[in-house]
């Protein structure tokens, strides 16, 4: 059975990610058809950001992942070699 | 017509229409609040692809459970089988 910790997680992991695609859809769909001098625009950074930070992230996400899979195929490697 | 041709024609309208909309091909005098939305839509997508496989990991940590009945199936099923082979003469 799912453990209270594991419902805590789990329900923060949806709740994040809910605010996250609220937050990102207002971001690129909503704000370009307000005007420039709302108060809405406050709380953004500015337009060119919601290109960049996603593609940060993607890249980061890639680099990691990518090293991961080195570090796991190169142990693999060593070990073969001793045996 | 096979499903990677289906696939295909379907990503290629899509990308028309986006390329349309966002370089404004056709000088068609769209807004340019327009072009403005249209042009992340790509990374758009690719955002809210991940919030939905990050919400349906979420959920499905949250309510993992135990499957008793399964369980319980799956033993008798082992017992069968070890009686079954016991009558054929298996050792165990």
């Amino acid at each position: 059975m799912a453990t209270g910790l594991d419902q805590a997680v789990g329900m923060s992991l949806v709740v994040f990610s809910l605010l996250l695609f609220t937050y990102y859809s207002v971001w690129v769909i909503v704000l370009p058809f307000i005007d420039s001098d709302h108060v809405l625009h406050k709380c953004f950074l500015p337009r060119e950001y919601s290109v960049i930070l996603p593609g940060m992230a993607v890249l980061i996400l890639l680099i990691c992942s990518g090293a991961f899979i080195a570090i796991v195929m190169w142990k693999n490697r060593r070990q073969k070699k001793v045996d | 017509m096979t499903k990677l041709l289906q696939w295909l024609l379907g990503v290629s309208l899509v990308l028309t229409a986006w390329a349309l909309v966002s370089f404004d091909l056709l000088e068609l005098s769209l807004p340019p609040a327009y072009r403005e939305m249209a042009w992340p839509m790509p990374l758009y997508l690719l955002v809210s692809f991940g919030c939905y496989s990050l919400a349906t990991v979420g959920y499905r940590v949250a309510t993992f459970n135990d499957c008793v009945d399964a369980a319980k199936e799956l033993q008798v099923q082992i017992k069968e089988a070890k009686a079954d082979l016991r009558k054929k003469g298996l050792k165990m």
